[in-house]
């Protein structure tokens, strides 16, 4: 669909030369900002004949900030990693045709120089269906949306009879991006056959996973994308509005959205008889002031209208949603599927995937891994080929422990089980739920107590406390892991927790508390040893639980620099100058300032 | 503590007139005011409550339910650690201390006496491939900053940076 | 209207109500606590529930469908109610002795229905104010004393001597204690020998709380 033209124009621009910065949130932080300056500057300074071109990112956050270089004639090429002081050099010798400092290029002309894109681990196992635009258009530029083939689902959708739209959702098998995997045709047959005048499409751009950022990343970087998916839902359904909901957290993400629902009411995507149909549609963004349960369909609802808790239900949303009315709730990536679907036809859609789960999926990996980043990944890919191929494993001299899925709410899936094939079932009967796809590796340095500890208690602090199983009893199992992580549990402690950890999923009132206990029971079921060696021998053998390490100094590292002693608040450590320091451990208070002071790295945990 | 002069009471009354007194509006009407105020004053609350004609204590509900808002003054730069799983990995605690410590702050406080930094625990901000990752807001809203792959040498190093520029 | 399997009873219902109309009709019982009918069901209890075709659901709000096979016992629901009761009251000051709501209580309704012993026999005892044994200055075991006799002696100006077993949470005797017999000047010296009728089934803590007391005296 997208023809070669449109490809150079887009590769190339007008001027045959274009420099793409991704100014997004992740390379921001990393320093985007000061790059996209310098571009500028060098390029004014030097009379470079070149536009300096503003993408989103293209989810490689690892080696951010990155720029590319793409001049007719030569293949564009992708610097990761780059400084300021670089890229006087790097357009430079680009310009010049050297490409050889380029981390990779986007296609091969000739032989030699650095490696093409589909040669390289981070992208090879990659198939970029929703996220073929990220880090290559302008995301603020529906024009260059255009260019890419946008907007052209929405317009062979009008084409259509609204049961006909639906059927094609149906025929492509998508399902639900968003967490639970439901049948996306179905929820929007359920809403259309309802008889009610007013109907409403909710795009849910929460994203409260922590650890997971694959729709912020994809509504910054190709924001039409989700807004055609949403305005197609809208018409597929019979709904006369649509809501965006995102996080105050992420600004340059509602703002990027607004900025697209307002260049898509001018060019008449919105509005009134839209592309001279008889759809009216129009669109809001809503910021929502951030809480991890509004993800929550019904909470969602509850939000926009002013309340903020989650329901019983059914009714489902579907025939009893916002004010009432029928409502459709899809997340960001689901939406932007359905656009993409649109454009290229179903059968490029139902190319990937397994038989249950068609198509592909974004995949947040982060922790502790060489490469962490966004991949696109068709679904039923090991996770072995995330973890180590896309993300290239561990990083020196430490050992994958475990990879946690699916947010706070999901399982730690151990190493031994790398082999498994990512999808909804599979994931669920492992004890971990794909959720919003992020994958947090745990390496040998982590304790799986204190991991779900962590969780354990991000969740009672989400908890929005209506229901009592998931108000009290994630308290109590939150006070539990504090006991063990002190080694003040008993073994029988392990058993009521995992008996409470099953009632409280059970007969919790929404999907949070009924996946809050999933990190606890799963880290029970493989790594229980970890559980009992910090109650029988009160010891954590990854030496993270602090109360249960001690700090002590390594006499032939030790060179007296008194660092340790001046640090320690409660005075624990002795020593005078140039002699071997010593630690009293009935005042010491374990607070680990000696370590994170001693140039000579002589302080231990032990 | 109020910027400039500004009455709460006089503030909401604006903020109500732009959006209306819509029940369903609540969340942008206290969202508008922590704008102005940088936190939410109790008098403000009282407000909305009397002009939207819902209860107080639903008001306070929803300001005390979302992450957002704030119901005591802040400093002048507010530093948000993230606590989220890939940054507490990866010793997003660490960090927190170390500032915690450089700030001055103990039992329990998250505001310098000197009124200059506030430190604070936060979500994910969807950088989580530079964990550990802080945000620093200025509390107007006008500057936010984000420093990614922190120690807890560069923590200390972000709060005597962010001090010095608070006492510009 | 639909038709829905109680326990297998099969019983006609309007479409859409709340499930527990058709297990009240089908003649069986679930505990409810927070369900108030038209003015309060947001299901936040969680006592309720039931198995809807092998879904855990809280039967005071979740609506019946056509052909839903309910069952309301089972152990894996009792684990849950219990459990989730015994939540409730982790959060609940158990102070029987002085509450208002004394003789009308759901909550010690549901823990003789659950088969809970949590409550101490003043939930049961009708005596309140200078009625009350205790306040009269008798050695009454009552505060200490698992419920589930309907306080029979107390009512008949007995003495409670504790021949049901003691409550289990140590937090409720210290309570009880302090509240208790130090505010009314119970004689310790009575008190511990009114315990000692049952002394050996007395756990040691709680010997030693008495023994403090009667030394106090
Ligand atoms: C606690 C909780 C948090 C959730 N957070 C999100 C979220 O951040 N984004 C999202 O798209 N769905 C989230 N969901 C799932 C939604 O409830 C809903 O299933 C989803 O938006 C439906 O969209 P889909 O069918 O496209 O997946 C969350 C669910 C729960 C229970
Ligand atoms: S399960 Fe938790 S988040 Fe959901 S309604 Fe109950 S208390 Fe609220
Ligand atoms: S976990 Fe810290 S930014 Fe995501
Ligand atoms: S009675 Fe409370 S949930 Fe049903």
């Amino acid at each position: 669909m997208l023809t070669q033209t449109s490809l150079n124009r887009i590769l190339y621009g007008s001027r045959g030369f274009r420099i793409r910065v991704p100014i997004s949130s992740c390379t921001l932080a990393a320093g985007a900002g000061e790059v996209y300056r310098k571009v500028i500057k060098v390029v004014e300074e030097h009379g470079v004949d070149a536009e300096v071109y503003r993408v989103g990112c293209t989810g490689l956050c690892f080696m951010d900030p990155w720029i590319e270089l793409a001049r007719e004639g030569l293949p564009p090429a992708i610097y990761g990693n780059v400084k300021t002081e670089q890229i006087e050099h790097i357009i430079k010798n680009y310009s010049e045709g050297d490409l050889s400092e380029a981390t990779a290029v986007r296609f091969k002309t000739g032989s030699g120089g650095p490696p093409a894109l589909e040669e390289v681990d981070f992208w090879r196992y990659q198939v970029r269906y929703v996220s073929r635009n990220c880090g290559l258009v302008d995301p603020e530029s529906i024009y260059d949306y255009i260019e890419t083939g946008g907007y052209l689902g929405l317009k062979k959708a009008l084409y259509m009879k609204q049961e006909e739209v639906i059927e094609v959702i149906k025929t492509s098998g998508l399902r639900g991006r968003g967490g639970a995997g439901f049948p996306t045709w179905l929820k929007w047959k359920i809403a259309y056959e309802q008889k009610n005048d007013v109907k409403y499409v909710i795009c849910n751009g929460d994203e409260g996973d922590p650890g997971a950022f694959m729709n912020r990343l994809l509504a910054e970087s190709d924001p039409h994308r989700v807004l055609e998916g949403l305005i197609i839902a809208g018409y597929a359904v019979g709904a006369t509005r649509g809501i965006i909901f995102v996080r105050a957290e992420k600004p340059l993400m509602a703002d990027r959205l607004e900025k697209a629902v307002e260049d898509a009411r001018k060019l008449g995507f919105l509005g009134k008889n839209i592309l001279s149909s008889n759809f009216n549609f129009d669109v809001e963004v809503y910021r929502s002031a951030g809480a991890f349960v509004c993800g929550e369909e019904t909470a969602l609802i509850a939000a926009i209208e002013g309340r903020s808790r989650p329901r019983q239900r059914p009714p489902y949303p579907a025939t009893h949603g916002l004010w009432g009315r029928p409502t459709v709730i899809n997340n960001v990536e689901t939406l932007a599927h359905v656009a993409t679907i649109f454009q290229t036809g179903v059968e490029e859609f139902v190319k990937h995937g397994t038989e249950k789960s068609r198509g592909t999926k974004m995949f947040c990996v982060t922790g502790a891994v060489k490469r962490t980043g966004v991949y696109e990944v068709p679904i039923g890919t090991k996770i072995k080929t995330l973890v180590f191929d896309l993300a290239g494993g561990s990083i020196e001299g430490r050992k994958v422990k475990a990879v946690q899925i699916g947010g706070p709410s999901g399982g730690c899936i151990p190493a031994e089980l790398m082999d498994l094939e990512m999808d909804y079932e599979s994931l669920q009967s492992y004890g971990a739920i794909m959720g919003s796809g992020g994958l947090v590796v745990i390496d040998d340095s982590n304790c799986m107590v204190d991991v779900a500890k962590f969780f354990t208690s991000f969740t009672l602090a989400e908890s929005c406390g209506k229901c009592l199983p998931c108000r009290v009893g994630m308290r109590h199992l939150s006070d539990l892991l504090e006991r063990l992580t002190s080694g003040e549990a008993s073994l029988e402690d392990i058993e009521v927790a995992q008996e409470l950890g099953e009632s409280i999923a059970r007969s919790s009132l929404c999907a949070l508390g009924g996946t809050a206990p999933n990190p606890i029971l799963s880290t029970l079921r493989y790594f229980k040893d970890e559980y009992v060696e910090h109650v029988v021998n009160r010891r954590c053998p990854a030496k993270v639980c602090a109360k249960l390490v001690k700090y002590s100094v390594d006499p032939a590292l030790c060179r007296g620099c008194t660092q340790c002693a001046r640090v320690c608040q409660v005075g624990a450590i002795s020593g005078s100058p140039g002699e071997v320091h010593r630690i009293n451990y009935d005042i010491c208070i374990k607070c680990g300032q000696c370590l994170i002071a001693c140039p000579f790295g002589a302080i231990k945990k032990v | 503590m109020y910027r400039g002069r500004l009455n709460p009471r006089e503030v909401v009354g604006e903020v109500v007139s732009k959006y209306g007194c819509d029940r369903g509006r609540l969340v942008q009407i206290l969202q508008e005011i922590q704008k102005t105020f940088r936190y939410l004053p109790r008098e403000s609350l009282e407000e909305v409550s009397e002009k939207l004609g819902v209860s107080l204590s639903e008001v306070l509900n929803v300001a005390t339910f979302y992450h957002q808002f704030r119901l005591e003054p802040v400093g002048r730069y507010i530093i948000y650690v993230c606590f989220g799983t890939a940054c507490y990995l990866r010793g997003a605690s660490e960090v927190y201390e170390a500032i915690r410590r450089s700030a001055g702050l103990s039992n329990g406080r998250s505001t310098t006496e000197d009124g200059l930094l506030t430190v604070e625990k936060a979500r994910c901000f969807g950088c989580c491939s530079l964990a550990p990752v802080a945000m620093v807001l200025s509390s107007d809203g006008s500057e936010r900053y984000v420093h990614g792959k922190l120690t807890p040498q560069a923590g200390r190093r972000l709060v005597f940076n962010y001090r010095s520029k608070a006492r510009e | 209207m639909v038709k829905v399997y109680v326990n297998g009873v099969e019983v006609e219902v309007p479409p859409g109500v709340p499930i527990i109309e058709a297990v009240e009709k089908a003649g069986y019982r679930v505990p409810v606590l927070c369900y108030l009918n038209d003015f309060f069901s947001e299901a936040t209890c969680r006592l309720c529930v039931v198995l809807v075709n092998g879904r855990v659901v809280p039967a005071c709000k979740f609506p019946v469908s056509d052909g839903a096979k309910i069952v309301t016992e089972s152990r894996e629901l009792d684990t849950y109610r219990r459990m989730n009761f015994q939540l409730l009251l982790s959060t609940h000051r158990i102070k029987c002795w002085s509450c208002l709501r004394k003789t009308s209580c759901s909550l010690l309704d549901l823990s003789k229905q659950l088969n809970l012993g949590e409550f101490p026999v003043c939930s049961e005892c009708p005596l309140t104010g200078d009625d009350c044994l205790v306040a009269k200055g008798e050695p009454c075991l009552g505060p200490l004393t698992a419920a589930g006799c309907s306080a029979e002696c107390t009512r008949n100006g007995v003495p409670c001597l504790g021949c049901r077993g003691y409550i289990e949470d140590p937090e409720l005797w210290r309570d009880s204690m302090r509240d208790l017999y130090e505010k009314h000047g119970v004689d310790g010296e009575k008190l511990e020998a009114a315990a000692k009728f049952f002394w050996s089934f007395l756990p040691g803590e709680l010997k030693k709380i008495i023994s403090e007391v009667s030394r106090d005296k």
